[in-house]
């Protein structure tokens, strides 16, 4: 389609074949994004079909040569935080308060690099951490609060820049470097406790002060 | 530690992230090349966030976009 055709001219087979052309490519991508979300692939199904619908009753209002990506995110994020947020948890968001606070302590700043680096005297290589099974590292992520777990899983899996992810997000720049930097805390202090447990680090870490003053919500307990 | 070690780490998620103005990445990226314990930890942050970035990925189930393209065909 030439750009700058405006879209309530196509008939629906045209709309119909853009959309499918264009936006259904990102299916893999956004159903991932949707897993991470939900934590549940029934879930992060509903969720994808449910986006799709409204993007393409929407696709009218998207403009052509801007970004069709972040586009779709933002209409799985908004869905996401519209229907299936209100319909779950609200824990989720004192569990977020609870974080938050417990940051203020200083929590925010754990280091993986600085704790296998003070364990092995030695520059911290991340190969130990590429043995974790994927669960794991999926866990560890969904382990997060919503919104921290949004904010990391946009920008270090889907490569998203900080004002692409305050658009999908509908939040200032400054929320979401701030969300990055203690959700990455968070998950870096979550990897670390799982690689422990699998013994990858045990020659580093030592299992044994991996769970101190850990105000993240956990569901493992092994 | 020195004081421009110090001075660049604070940066380093932002550099890490291609945030940086471009003043501040040339003098970070100048650092790096010059400081093999600074370079050490971005490439320890730079690996870790490629091992979850490639661990975080899954692929839709089957039957999905066929479900998708359905849905579309009613819509229409």
């Amino acid at each position: 389609m030439p750009s700058g055709t405006v879209r309530q001219e196509l008939t629906d087979e045209e709309r119909r074949d853009s959309f499918t052309r264009d936006a259904l490519p990102y299916l893999d991508q956004l159903y991932s994004a949707a897993l991470r979300y939900t934590r549940n692939p029934a879930d992060a199904e509903d969720l994808v079909q449910e986006a799709f619908a409204k993007a393409y009753s929407a696709f009218h209002q998207f403009r052509p040569g801007t970004n069709l990506r972040a586009w779709l995110y933002r209409i799985l994020a908004n869905t996401y935080i519209n229907t299936y947020r209100k319909q779950q948890r609200r824990p989720d968001e004192v569990s977020a308060d609870a974080y938050r606070d417990g940051l203020s302590d200083g929590a925010g700043d754990f280091s993986l690099y600085d704790r296998i680096a003070a364990a092995t005297q030695a520059p911290a290589e991340v190969e130990a951490l590429r043995r974790l099974p994927d669960e794991e590292v999926k866990q560890a992520l969904a382990d997060l609060p919503e919104q921290f777990r949004m904010a990391v899983y946009l920008a270090d899996v889907e490569g998203f820049t900080y004002a692409e992810i305050a658009d999908i997000m509908g939040t200032p720049i400054g929320t979401v470097m701030s969300r990055l930097h203690r959700g990455r805390a968070a998950l870096q202090r979550a990897l670390y406790d799982y690689a422990t447990q699998r013994g990858l680090l045990s020659a580093a870490g030592g299992p044994a002060e991996s769970h101190e003053e850990n105000p993240r919500e956990r569901r493992t307990d092994a | 530690m020195p004081d421009d070690c110090h001075e660049v780490l604070r940066e380093l998620e932002v550099y890490l992230d291609g945030e940086c103005p471009d003043d501040l990445e040339a003098l970070v990226a100048r650092h790096l090349r010059a400081c093999s314990p600074c370079t050490d930890r971005a490439e320890f942050e730079r690996g870790l966030r490629a091992v979850i970035a490639a661990k975080c990925t899954d692929c839709a189930p089957a039957g999905l976009l066929e479900r998708v393209k359905a849905q579309l065909r009613v819509l229409s």
